[in-house]
């Protein structure tokens, strides 16, 4: 892995002021991963997509795209492309003029320029729309010419900047695969800053996750979302209830916890000992749902009344009222027989499903 | 009850009388002297007085003698020197209010225009005061033994610096508020595309500024090439201006048809520089969507 990486980020450090935006960060990224930077807003991770584009200067620390010390580049010697949120393509310059701007400032010559023009056109799937001005475009057809204009030059490494922010719900899911198309079909490793959780995982191989300036999690993407490494992993990733108990026994990967009167077994993810007030984080779609005795061969185990069902579309909540009072929400099929309103259900869930944090492991 | 019946004429006599007063006031106190002198322009003048003998002689000495034509150029060539000056030092002033003014962008922008306070009288005597043989410059390099600037004393270079402060700020006003609009993260998109700040600017910064530029240039270009005071003041003996032949004619020579042909000509000059900068303004081009896009 290390030979191989393109990107290399070692102890970055960036501030603003008083405020830290990166803070220490080492990172390495391989020479065709689709890598995302999984965090909130104000977490950094701009900031560090920006540093490693050469728009920012860190205060210490050292970037590499491809074997070469780029830390004292400007952005224009680095080689990359860059997708930004707001599309930013040149209002004055033609589909075409703007996809192959890299390439005249490479000073490639018109032929040549026409000749990758016609490929990335049929590529994006923007034929015949070279000659139209960005305003004349929708969203999508502007964010396929911002990915068209950064990978045209074949980069060493794309950065994208949320690319999918500013697009309605439908169009994002339709882009999400397009853009995972280009990074497979191309093998240039992308870079991909977002705040959105799904978007992270529809289309990376590995990601990281950022908080405060400082990176909780590196791992691929099932290892992040199955075994989250700390706490604000467990409740910025999935869609979990939080239960909050207090710590009873542990047996090292284990822990038995006591959540108002019933008793939970999770995994032992943080530094949690037997008496510390603890979080146990439930992936919702992980538990089963049934009368009675459906749920019964699963580990974890409580009786609870079905408050409330809302219908998603492909899936429902399950909103049911535990016998200690608490709500638990809980995925599952649009229809599940003999579930309905205020009918009595089993729920019971396996201990991999439930990682459970010391309180003091760190602010989510 | 009274009012709501008015708001319920006829559209057409709501029209009028809405249109109706500035229209009168557009034909009475413009349309109308403009007219008459093109009229006048086309008749001769004789004892003062002006004879309605239609002739085009007045346009064959204005273009044709080079008594006139001489100052018909220089004017035309006082006006693009003081525009190219004041476009070359707008501009990056202009920039670095734009980019990195802050929160005292307003401040500095309003600051160029403080030289309005006064009248232009006043500021014409004051440049001047700092110019001329007995002026602050002068006086001081003589104090200091060196010889003084004889290029400033009354000459035309003294006139231009003299119009170049008079009009520099719709220069920059312009630039400026053309740049407000300017997003500078085109910039950034454009150095990591490869291209060196320099070739940003060119292919960016300048191309999607050009309108507001343009404006500028016609901004400052009008009223220099229009300009009789400063001349007057700051040229000297070379000074006189084709504006200032024109209103010899009004005046003590009493050649009001001559006059009033010059006055034709100035005006067809201006609409003329008018028309080539907007020839050079290609609204897509320019970034401009139109409203609404």
């Amino acid at each position: 892995m290390s030979d191989q990486a393109i990107l290399r980020i070692e102890a970055v450090e960036k501030r603003f002021g008083a405020v830290r935006a990166v803070d220490g960060v080492s990172l390495e990224i391989g020479s065709r991963e689709f890598f995302a930077l999984l965090g909130p807003s104000g977490s950094g991770k701009t900031t560090l997509l920006r540093i490693v584009s050469g728009l920012e200067a860190p205060d210490r620390g050292r970037v590499e795209i491809g074997g070469t010390d780029v830390t004292a580049l400007p952005p224009y010697l680095r080689r990359i492309g860059m997708v930004f949120q707001d599309f930013l393509l040149f209002p004055h310059r033609t589909v075409a003029e703007n996809i192959t701007f890299p390439l005249k400032m490479q000073g490639r010559s018109a032929v040549e320029r026409e000749e990758q023009l016609d490929w990335i056109l049929g590529f994006v799937r923007m034929e015949g729309l070279g000659d139209r001005f960005p305003h004349q475009l929708s969203g999508g057809q502007k964010q396929r010419v911002a990915l068209a204009r950064g990978l045209i030059a074949r980069p060493e490494l794309l950065l994208l900047d949320e690319p999918l922010a500013n697009l309605d719900r439908e169009l994002r899911k339709e882009m999400e695969i397009e853009v995972r198309r280009y990074q497979e079909e191309l093998g240039i490793p992308f870079v991909y800053v977002t705040h959105n959780q799904e978007e992270a995982l529809t289309m990376s191989d590995r990601m990281a996750v950022m908080h405060r300036g400082g990176l909780e999690q590196v791992g691929p993407k099932l290892e992040v979302y199955n075994a989250p490494a700390t706490r604000f992993v467990a409740s910025f990733v999935g869609a979990p209830n939080r239960l909050s108990g207090r710590a009873m026994q542990d047996d090292g990967e284990r822990l038995l916890i006591d959540w108002g009167g019933i008793r939970l077994v999770g995994r032992a993810a943080g530094s949690a000992r037997p008496g510390d007030a603890v979080e146990m984080f439930l992936k919702s779609e992980r538990i089963a749902l049934g009368p009675a005795a459906d749920a019964a061969q699963h580990e974890n185990r409580l009786e609870g009344t079905v408050r409330d069902i809302i219908f998603k579309g492909q899936f429902a909540d399950y909103i049911v009222r535990a016998d200690n009072d608490v709500e638990l929400v809980v995925s599952g099929p649009t229809s599940v027989a003999g579930v309905e309103r205020n009918a009595r259900v089993t729920l019971g869930w396996p201990v991999e499903a439930a990682d459970v944090f010391a309180v003091e492991d760190g602010e989510p | 009850m009274k009012a709501r019946r008015a708001l319920h004429l006829d559209p057409r006599v709501r029209f009028a009388a809405l249109v109706g007063p500035g229209a009168l006031f557009i034909v009475l106190f413009l349309l109308l002297p403009l007219l008459s002198i093109v009229v006048f322009s086309f008749w001769r003048t004789e004892s003062y007085e002006l004879i309605a003998d239609w002739n085009v002689d007045n346009y064959g000495s204005v273009l044709g003698e080079w008594i006139y034509l001489k100052f018909l150029l220089r004017s035309l060539a006082m006006a693009a020197v003081v525009s190219a000056i004041c476009l070359v030092y707008a501009w990056p002033c202009a920039y670095l209010i734009a980019k990195h003014g802050g929160r005292y962008r307003i401040v500095l922008v309003l600051l160029t225009a403080a030289p309005f306070l006064t009248g232009i009288l006043l500021r014409v005597t004051a440049m001047q005061q700092i110019l001329g043989p007995i002026g602050l410059l002068n006086m001081a390099l003589m104090e200091l033994g060196l010889p003084p600037v004889e290029a400033l004393m009354y000459t035309n270079i003294a006139s231009a610096v003299g119009l170049v402060y008079l009009w520099i700020p719709f220069m920059l006003l312009a630039i400026y508020l053309s740049l407000f609009n300017f997003n500078f993260e085109l910039l950034e998109v454009a150095k990591v595309c490869g291209a060196k700040p320099w070739r940003a600017f060119l292919e960016v910064t300048w191309p999607l500024n050009w309108m507001g530029t343009a404006i500028g240039i016609v901004l400052v270009f009008i009223p220099t090439f229009a300009a009789s005071v400063t001349p007057r003041f700051l040229g000297g003996p070379d000074g006189s201006m084709f504006v200032n032949r024109l209103e010899h004619q009004f005046g003590s020579a009493g050649t009001w048809a001559l006059g009033s042909a010059m006055g034709v000509v100035m005006c067809i000059a201006s609409l003329v520089v008018i028309f080539l900068l907007w020839r050079t303004v290609r609204l897509r081009r320019a970034g401009y969507t139109g409203a609404g896009a």
